[in-house]
């Protein structure tokens, strides 16, 4: 009963706070439930088919598309604004008391709290790679917290990536995905012993004198093909969103859905979050694109130069997008040549640096207006940093 | 042809690291100097025969696994034998060292190339680095991020007297060493790029006075280093 009251007032709370235009009110709605009913996740979770999803990147696509698969034949609550901490995930749970299923999206160093609190019934694990390491711990710290929290738990787990294989290997139940990616940046040594790991095939396969090695998959997508029958289908544009879009099917299937009700759910998804959500700043048509870390800014390059000529890249280096720009030296621009590139954020000079070693031609503008002007009644790509996207989002 | 070798990028090459040696390679470049970027990975022999040596930083186990590497093909010694000149960051630094440490309070033997220990510190130090440069190229800026500190076990040059941030040690305001042949620091960022004045010192040790870049070629890292000084006097 008292529970009740509280997911009543918090709701209130969220809807002032909405009101009153300070955001969207979830992680306010969540901080007051979490204060007055420290075990409302616990118990809101209890009457619930819980999916909870973790990793690097992908995080809230992949949340989303299960949550679309899943609603054809369930009521589901789901954290859609991407808040995925404590707070979040009280929020989202307290909004749909009643939901069959639960989807949520949780931070990586969040992932055991989850666990424990909502007793999950699947964990799906997408990947682990180098990220805001002025603010966020190595990878290795991550996949071994991970490991720690999975004992009992059923995972969908990659097996391209060593460190979810070795948090993943510690579950009691494993559905095993190859999305046929090569290499990994941050593993040359074993995530299990720390010696060298052998990597081989062209970044195909890896193993360890110490045992350690890549595991077969029961699930494999080959371009948009999953399991050499089934052609995945994605509207967000993107190698990762297809191999997201995949994840979705298979969790899909899991839980009893048809498969093809499930594709056409996640193929009407187009934009996740202001993801390539459109922008019109003066005359130009923005396509507003999300990268955060060396492993997001490939995947954004790459999908992006399939897209318009017009490219603005706007960089900060806050809190959220980590303060140390290093990172950029870790990411190569050369794929930018032969396309406009205008450049702008706190850490345009940082930029500018990076893209006069790799011989790509740009220009420094003050914002996106200026931009604007100088592309004129074209399409073009914005990349954006976390706290730079979330302010074009937001236009 | 200036040979810079790049040595295990894989292993040293968690914070943009290979940013350096893409820097040096271009400002010979624009300087007209033949030059070649070996990337020398863990899977192959490590040649001993290059100009310059660069190590960058890594986590624990990717450190480790460095210092056995480079102690079996001794190619560091062999290197600075043969007039070699190496810069060093970070894990870089750590390991020329006589020790360091890692997870599970193991204490790892370094190389012994410089008479420092590093030891586990209360706090990691995380943050803008600021230094007065000891070798009259003004102020050095890099990001630090480091869980061990360092100190001295000989007499030894520091690289920079810290205006802000922690440097090899909190109790000895100084960052990095330099000797000879080798510039060692806590500075990312990377060093060599947002430091141009330091990319060119440390060329011009091997290779003698260089020709100045132009203004315009060189404008946008001497504005990329006022920018960093500045946010670091923030």
């Amino acid at each position: 009963m008292y529970l009740k009251i509280v997911l009543l007032k918090a709701r209130a709370i969220g809807a002032l706070s909405r009101l009153l235009g300070q955001g969207s009110g979830v992680v306010i709605a969540g901080r007051f439930i979490l204060k007055f009913s420290p075990n409302s996740v616990r118990k809101l979770a209890a009457n619930k088919r819980v999916v909870l999803i973790s990793g690097t990147n992908g995080k809230s696509t992949t949340a989303r598309l299960i949550a679309e698969a899943l609603k054809t034949k369930y009521t589901v609550a789901h954290n859609h604004t991407g808040a995925n901490l404590f707070a979040g995930i009280a929020a989202a749970l307290g909004a749909n008391p009643k939901a069959e299923v639960a989807v949520l999206e949780v931070d990586e160093l969040v992932l055991p709290w989850a666990i424990k609190e909502t007793r999950p019934e699947l964990v799906v694990l997408l990947n682990l790679g180098r990220d805001q390491l002025d603010r966020l711990s190595e990878v290795r710290i991550v996949t071994n917290r991970w490991r720690a929290a999975l004992g009992g738990q059923r995972v969908l787990a990659s097996t391209d990536d060593p460190f979810v294989v070795h948090a993943a290997n510690a579950a009691a139940e494993q559905i095993w995905f190859s999305a046929s990616e090569k290499g990994h940046i941050d593993a040359a040594t074993c995530p299990e012993c720390g010696k060298l790991l052998n990597w081989e095939d062209g970044g195909a396969n890896y193993w360890c004198h110490c045992g350690f090695n890549k595991p077969d998959a029961n699930w494999t997508l080959r371009g948009e093909i999953l399991n050499h029958k089934f052609k995945v289908s994605s509207a967000i544009p993107g190698n990762a969103a297809l191999q997201n879009a995949a994840r979705a099917l298979i969790v899909a299937d899991q839980f009893g859905i048809d498969l093809d009700a499930a594709n056409k759910a996640i193929g009407a998804v187009h934009a996740v979050d202001g993801r390539f959500a459109n922008l019109k700043i003066g005359e130009t048509n923005f396509r507003l694109l999300l990268s955060k870390n060396p492993a997001s800014w490939r995947e954004t390059l790459a999908t992006s130069s399939l897209g318009p000529k017009d490219v603005l890249l706007v960089v900060n280096a806050n809190t959220q997008d980590g303060k140390d720009t290093s990172w950029l030296w870790d990411v190569d621009f050369r794929v930018l040549k032969g396309r406009r590139v205008l450049i702008s954020g706190d850490r345009k000079v940082d930029v500018a640096a990076r893209l006069t070693v790799d011989g790509v031609e740009h220009q420094v503008v003050d914002n996106e207006i200026e931009a604007s002007r100088i592309f004129g009644e074209v399409d073009a790509d914005i990349i954006a940093s976390y706290t730079a996207f979330h302010r074009l989002a937001n236009k | 042809m200036i040979k810079i070798v790049n040595l295990l990028p894989e292993l040293l090459g968690t914070y943009g690291d290979q940013g350096n040696v893409a820097t040096l390679s271009w400002r010979l470049t624009q300087r007209g100097i033949d030059n070649q970027i070996i990337h020398a990975s863990a899977q192959e022999s490590l040649p001993d025969d290059g100009d310059f040596y660069f190590l960058g930083g890594g986590e624990d186990d990717a450190q480790i696994a460095s210092v056995e590497l480079l102690r079996r093909d001794n190619v560091l010694e062999r290197a600075l034998a043969n007039g070699a000149h190496l810069f060093a960051v970070c894990a870089g630094f750590q390991l020329l060292g006589n020790s360091f440490p890692a997870s599970g309070e193991r204490t790892i033997e370094g190389l012994g190339i410089l008479p420092v220990i590093t030891e586990s510190a209360a706090k990691r130090s995380v943050g803008e680095l600021l230094s007065e440069s000891t070798i009259g190229i003004g102020q050095l800026t890099g990001f630090e991020n480091h869980a061990g500190q360092t100190r001295f076990v000989e007499k030894l040059q520091p690289l920079g007297i810290v205006n802000k941030g922690i440097g090899n040690h909190e109790k000895e305001e100084c960052d990095g060493a330099i000797t000879d042949q080798i510039i060692a620091t806590y500075m990312h960022g990377p060093a060599l790029v947002r430091n141009p004045r330091l990319a060119d010192f440390f060329l011009s040790r091997k290779l003698g006075p260089l020709s100045e870049l132009s203004e315009s070629v060189d404008a946008v890292f001497t504005e990329l280093h006022a920018s960093c000084v500045a946010r670091a006097l923030r």
